[in-house]
């Protein structure tokens, strides 16, 4: 006999186990997870299985988890202390979900058929490669092989296979190349390398150029160290332009663009006579020895401001200087490299804060030196079949040189990638690849460490790995080979781990190897050689255009993905589309404002760019970032290989348009309303009386610490957010019209000295919040736990909180959130689903808190301090910001919030929020 | 000679009216009728597509549609301004008007209502704002001003409804008798069964004076509490203590200008000159004049006060009303509600028709810049600078904004043919009073 009771139960089970397996949209959806039968790896539905891999959206190689759900990849974070990263994850690590999702991805091969390229099977495009590879062979043709910076397994298997396939593997080619600090290092240490940089000892830190919080290298890991600095530190950055890492840094010297060789050689003849490691008297005697009068006239830097960082270098306890970048990008690049090794040397940093031995694996890496004897062995008809792969050279190749239709000159063209970029447009055969989250790989990105990638999904499309094509090439030709490239990086890990090793391996995702390297020495011939070379030549006056990095894509190898486009560029807050940075004196004398369009002319070569204007940008210089543009205006260094990125004598003009910009800030200063404030105008406000009686926080009262000096700009718990709370990502037309979605977003304020502070900005979690008394249905209420909590389902969009709200952190869904497919499977199961209407806001990750206090709860014990940790904090690369329980009185957040100095914004409201900011006052940690 | 007029001219004219339509009458109908029909579509579409087609963006939540409701909830004021207020000062032109203020009340909170309704993000769970049963106990949160305007409004509604329908059921009964056929029932039906006797009659006076007094405090009780839609919130340029009464002086300006910009037309197309004369104008104009100097009144305070005041907020946003992007709506605003009414010192223009209906429409214009000016700017450039930003309405808050003048003007022509204008016995009431005063027979 059943009771009620028992009969609701079996009923509940029974309808919740049918509706669960229904849970599929689709017809044909393959089912990777039973609902029923847990696989062995543990995949259960509705629990988290999280996987450590290896980012891939630049060459540094950081650590990524990525969090599965329903063998799903829905978000990837850090791995806490990761020898690249240091834990945190950038902009662009957070956005390869995004490529892993993104509907232009190329679904299957495709090849050309009378001009355009038409969709094929892999069987059709790979026979037609075989056979021109064995047509070539028989015509004694060699082919090419040009691929991005490949390292580990796929280095290995591609040095084997290319001469197996009748190839030539060319040099590297990255557009971040490098090539002046290689060659300066082969030239002076007979190192040609990239050595790898301790930021985070030096007390004293001058970089030139050198970008190291955004692209240079391992921008995240260097952006940790830097911020990790002792207590003290000064740092000096020099550049033409304004880089995030120049805004960064404590003084920014801003030289005229290619005067750099002034400032270092004037150094070099500064600190030498004191310098820790005397130079060879040979090296002495060719030193080059501009007055500092001279210096200062050349580089447009004042003499005390000269005198100030040449005496701090020499008095420094843990000097170091690095130069590159936008500095070595230049004619006279070769110099600027080898003067600044010099001075690490001379200053005792080599082999201390610059490691040569352990370097980043730059040695194969090629330059457009390398592209450009391709062109000219493609003009002779000299290549048989060329692969390009991983790599977009037509895009970054001087457009003069006309790279794209030397192309023709290859028997045939076969492209490796994932999505159509300048290059795959020209190839015959395009063969899509397999994402990183869907193949099994395994990295080097630098000496020692080895990082594995494996798949946290099935293929989306009809794509394979890299691996796996030239596998099925050589089979094809006839060898005995792995039956795929997973067997054969099996069949590598076996034989170099044992079974406890591996499983270690597999869990942490890396592996540290021990690396032996002589000592580097100094060639004191080779350097006086070098000082010899180099010209003191006064920079040319006139206009300059710089072409910058960008932290949003890099080269622009992640230009394509929308997300980063949502995200606004830290220091303009532009989001969609091109445009060209304008210094305000400039903008007055060309007669522009934000919007206007400008066409920019450089010989040949024009392009229309909207303006806007940046504050702290010199006078005279103009700023594109360089991936935005369709073609590489730039010439090349033939000293070094490096493309020229600051081009002097730009063509300026109105085109007479212009019109909104999708740009984020409303106001480049924060108008002396002192968000972020001065410390003479802070002011202990008094407890405001009310008529309602206080929020009781019997259990946890959730808080919030944000550290603005350790803050960057960088945007990466921006688009941390973005993915793990579904954010709707809306597009250029609804920015346009002020509609982003973004939870948190950094504010940059200026100063009128042209220095910017980051603020970020996300709900504040108000104890006394303006928002919850005005909502007439109470969809925005006050939990005991400290949350403005928002009730999605009850809201009804009077929109009335967010014009209460002082930091305008709410955000309404103007439209239903659409994500094009694939990309509606990047979402995150654990939220409510919000659609047109609704109000949304930082939730301060509430589902991260649920899920921590669940599991307190199973395993009977309290939340643990540092158990919360919201999607923003985690990203963090310079772990500004600090999560957790104001009413454990132990915790690193009760210290922080009593620190003295901490603040919190409009404090004089009478708004109390959750979330206090500081400026230092607290290690950060991981 | 007005002395000499009978009551049954009155009688004659006013439901004579009711007869005639004519192809102006027809032509408008028309016009407001589509516009209605816009009105509609639009709505529609913005339930079904969502509020992104409209201009609204993240520090403007609120405007073109906001900015109607203001307005035409201040539109509906002088309808019980001039029936009941006047009614109960005994003030002798409001004879003239009362009848037509009154449907302008109706018809212009009826049009108010719907502006709430429409800028909801899920209009379908409008009801979450009523306080009705349900099993999880909750109810709307009574701290917001939302659920209080939801009240107000409703009551007022209620009030004005019922206060124009009992005014007028001598004059059904009028038209009964008057009107033959179906249209004769019908008035049959709506009068109640009125006849005139001097028992109903002494009921009717009770009652509409207790009515009368009943409305009085709803004139400055409602659009007290729509100010405080504003005044509640901490944006600068909204939290300021002297939004109630500025309202309700603006609500009465407006709604003034209103009854000109309607009754002088129709006074024109009806034949109603005889019924409506100068010397009531005259009266209505000096309303006019009296509330346009309290709105001037608040506007020199409120930019006063937030340069004498402590919060630079504040300062910067009277500031940027003035300097800023929509500093242009701001002077026409001053210009039309502060400095143009100004005129009516003068007799002379106190006594012209033309130059009334000019005024009113000026003023009405400068209402309702006045709001949209209040609304925006304060939003656009609050606290935050980051967040700063500006708003342009679209095509569809344009159309919106036109078709509820459409559907206004074809609740109140289709008034102006089915229910007589004047109050015709008051009129006759007035007329045997004054021919009493001036001992004519």
């Amino acid at each position: 006999m059943m009771d009620r009771r028992t009969f609701l139960h079996t009923l509940g089970l029974l309808t919740g186990g049918s509706a669960l397996s229904a849970c599929t949209p689709g017809k044909d959806r393959r089912h990777l997870v039973s609902a029923l039968v847990p696989p062995e790896d543990g995949v259960v539905p509705g629990q988290s299985v999280w996987h450590a891999t290896t980012c891939t959206e630049c060459p540094a190689g950081c650590g990524m988890q990525v969090r599965l759900r329903e063998g799903r990849p829905v978000k990837a974070e850090g791995v806490p202390g990761h020898p690249v990263s240091g834990g945190g994850l950038c902009v662009r690590g957070q956005a390869s979900l995004w490529r892993l999702y993104d509907p232009r991805r190329l679904r299957g091969p495709q090849v050309r058929d009378g001009g355009a390229l038409r969709a094929a099977t892999w069987d059709d495009a790979l026979s037609r490669v075989a056979s021109a590879l064995a047509e070539a062979r028989g015509a004694g043709r060699t082919g090419a092989y040009l691929s991005g910076r490949t390292t580990g397994a796929l280095a290995a298997l591609l040095a084997e296979s290319a001469p197996a396939l009748g190839l030539e593997w060319l040099p590297r080619f990255e557009p971040f190349s490098h090539a002046a600090i290689r060659r300066a290092n082969g030239l002076l240490f007979g190192a040609p390398e990239v050595p790898r940089l301790d930021a985070a000892r030096p007390d004293v830190l001058l970089t030139v150029g050198a970008d190291l919080l955004e692209t240079f290298v391992s921008p995240v890991g260097l952006a940790a160290q830097v911020v990790a600095g002792p207590a003290g530190r000064r740092w000096w950055h020099a550049e033409p332009h304004c880089s995030l890492t120049g805004a960064n840094a404590d003084r920014r010297l801003v030289l005229r663009a290619g005067s750099e060789p002034w400032l270092l050689a004037w150094l070099l003849a500064r600190v030498a006579p004191s310098a820790r490691r005397p130079l060879p008297p040979a090296v002495v005697a060719a030193m080059p020895r501009p007055s500092i009068a001279a210096t200062a006239e050349a580089t447009g830097v004042a003499v005390d401001a000269l005198e100030a960082l040449g005496a701090a270098l020499a008095a420094a306890k843990e000097p170091l200087v690095v130069a590159g970048a936008i500095a070595t990008a230049a004619e006279g690049g070769l110099a600027v490299a080898g003067l600044a090794a010099l001075l690490q040397w001379t200053l005792g940093a080599t082999g201390r804060t610059v490691d040569l031995a352990r370097g980043e694996g730059y040695g194969d890496v090629g330059s457009l030196l390398d592209l450009r004897a391709l062109g000219e062995r493609l003009e002779r008809g000299q290549v048989g079949v060329l692969f390009v792969a991983r790599a977009n050279p037509v895009r970054h190749a001087p457009a003069a040189w006309r790279l794209a239709g030397k192309l023709a000159g290859a028997t045939l063209r076969v492209g490796l990638g994932d999505l159509m970029d300048e290059t795959l447009r020209e190839m015959d055969v395009v063969l899509p690849l397999s994402h990183p989250l869907e193949t099994w790989e395994e990295l080097a990105p630098r000496r020692g460490l080895r990082e594995l990638l494996r798949p946290a999904a099935a293929p989306l499309g009809d794509t394979r790995a890299e691996g796996d094509v030239l596998l099925e090439l050589r089979r094809r030709a006839g060898e005995t080979v792995a039956p795929s490239y997973q067997e054969r990086l099996m069949a590598g890990w076996r034989a170099r781990y044992d079974d406890a090793a591996l499983r270690a391996y597999s869990a942490a995702g890396w592996a540290e190897e021990p690396v032996s390297g002589p000592p580097v020495g100094l060639d004191a011939g080779a350097a006086a050689e070098l000082l010899r070379g180099v010209r003191l030549s006064p920079p040319k006056p006139g206009l300059v255009l710089v072409l910058a990095p960008s932290i949003r894509s890099f080269d622009g190898r992640s230009r394509a993905l929308q997300l980063l486009e949502e995200v606004p560029d830290p220091l303009t807050t532009v989001t969609y589309g091109p445009w060209i940075s304008v210094a305000p004196g400039d903008a007055r004398r060309l007669g522009v404002a934000d919007g206007d369009e400008l066409r920019v002319t450089l010989g040949g070569w024009s392009a229309e760019l909207p303006a806007k204007l940046q504050p702290g940008l010199a006078e005279g210089v103009f700023v594109v970032q360089r991936d935005v543009l369709p073609s590489f205006p730039g010439g090349m260094d033939p000293a070094t290989g490096e493309a020229i990125c600051a081009l002097p004598g730009p063509g300026l003009e109105r085109t007479g348009r212009g019109g909104r910009m999708p740009y984020l800030s409303g106001s480049p200063s924060q108008q002396g309303r002192g968000l972020i404030p001065e410390p003479i105008h802070r002011k202990e406000t008094a407890k405001r009386a009310s008529l309602y009686p206080e929020h009781p926080h019997p259990e946890h009262r959730w808080t919030m610490a944000i550290d603005v000096s350790r803050c960057i700009g960088c945007g990466a718990c921006a688009a941390s957010c973005y993915v793990e709370n579904d954010v709707p990502v809306t597009g250029a037309r609804e920015h346009r019209l002020g509609r982003e979605m973004s939870w948190l977003r950094i504010e940059p304020f200026y100063d009128a000295a042209g220095g910017v502070d980051f603020l970020p900005i996300l709900c504040q979690q108000c104890h006394a919040a303006p928002c919850e008394p005005v909502c007439p249905v109470y969809a925005a209420y006050h939990n005991p736990e400290g949350l403005n909590v928002q009730v999605y389902n009850r809201c009804i969009g009077t929109r009335y909180c967010s014009n209460n709200c002082p930091y305008k952190v709410r955000r309404f869904n103007w439209f239903d959130p659409v994500r094009e497919a694939p990309l509606d499977l990047l979402h995150n199961p654990d939220l409510s689903a919000r659609g047109r209407g609704i109000m949304e806001k930082c939730t301060f990750c509430v589902q991260r808190i649920t899920a921590a206090r669940d599991r307190a709860k199973d395993e009977g014990r309290a939340v643990r301090d540092g158990e919360v940790v919201p999607a923003c904090a985690q990203s963090c690369p310079t772990t500004a910001i600090v999560f957790g329980d104001l009413n454990d009185a132990g915790s690193r957040i009760a210290a922080l919030v009593k620190a003295p100095g901490s603040w919190r914004v409009f404090e004089e409201l009478g708004t109390e929020p959750s979330v206090h900011y500081h400026r230092g006052g607290g290690e950060g940690e991981r | 000679m007005t002395g000499t007029r009978v009551g049954s001219e009155v009688e004659r004219d006013v439901l004579g009216a009711i007869r005639r339509p004519g192809w102006r009458w027809l032509l408008g109908l028309a016009v407001s009728g589509l516009l209605a029909v816009l009105l509609h579509v639009l709505w529609g579409a913005l339930i079904v597509r969502g509020l992104g087609l409209t201009g609204l963006n993240n520090p403007v939540g609120w405007a073109v549609l906001i900015t109607n409701f203001v307005f035409w909830v201040g539109i509906a004021h002088s309808g019980t301004l001039i029936s009941a207020v006047l009614f109960l000062f005994r003030a002798r032109f409001r004879t003239s008007f009362n009848r037509s203020a009154e449907a302008m009340t109706v018809f212009a909170i009826l049009v108010a209502g719907m502006f709430p309704l429409i800028h909801l993000g899920r209009v379908w769970v409008f009801y979450f704002l009523l306080p009705y049963p349900i099993e999880r106990l909750i109810w709307p949160n009574f701290r917001s001003p939302l659920p209080w305007d939801v009240f107000a409004v409703t009551t007022y509604l209620i009030v004005s409804v019922v206060f124009f329908y009992v005014g007028m059921i001598p004059d059904l009964a009028l038209a009964r008798r008057h009107l033959p056929g179906l249209r004769g029932r019908i008035y049959a039906v709506l009068s109640l069964g009125w006849q005139g006797t001097g028992e109903q009659w002494r009921h009717y006076a009770r009652l509409y004076l207790f009515l009368a007094a009943f409305a009085t405090p709803l004139v400055a009780s409602v659009h007290s509490i729509v100010s405080w839609d504003f005044a509640v919130s901490i944006v600068p340029g909204w939290h300021t203590t002297i939004f109630a009464p500025y309202f309700v002086a603006g609500a009465i300006l407006s709604g003034t200008a209103m009854v000109l910009t309607l009754s002088i037309p129709m006074r024109r197309w009806l034949g109603l000159e005889a019924h409506m004369p100068i010397d009531h104008y005259e009266g209505i104009a000096k309303i006019l004049l009296f509330t346009s100097l309290l709105v001037g009144y608040t506007y020199v305070v409120e930019q006063g006060l937030s340069l004498y005041g402590p919060s630079p907020f504040e300062r910067d946003q009277y500031a940027f009303r003035a300097f800023g992007p929509y500093r242009g709506l701001f002077w026409l605003m001053v210009v039309c509600n502060a400095i143009l009414p100004l005129t009516l010192f003068l007799r002379r223009a106190r006594r012209s028709l033309p130059w009334l209906f000019v005024l009113g429409i000026l003023v009405n214009v400068g209402m309702w810049t006045e709001r949209f000016v209040l609304i925006v700017a304060s939003l656009s450039h609050d606290f935050d600078p980051y967040a700063w930003g500006t708003y342009s309405p679209t095509r569809y808050e344009i159309g919106i904004t036109a078709g509820s003048f459409g559907l206004f003007f074809l609740f109140f022509l289709l008034f102006s043919r089915l229910l007589p204008v004047i109050a015709i016995t008051e009129s006759k009431q007035a007329l045997a009073d004054r021919a009493g005063e001036e001992g004519t027979p």
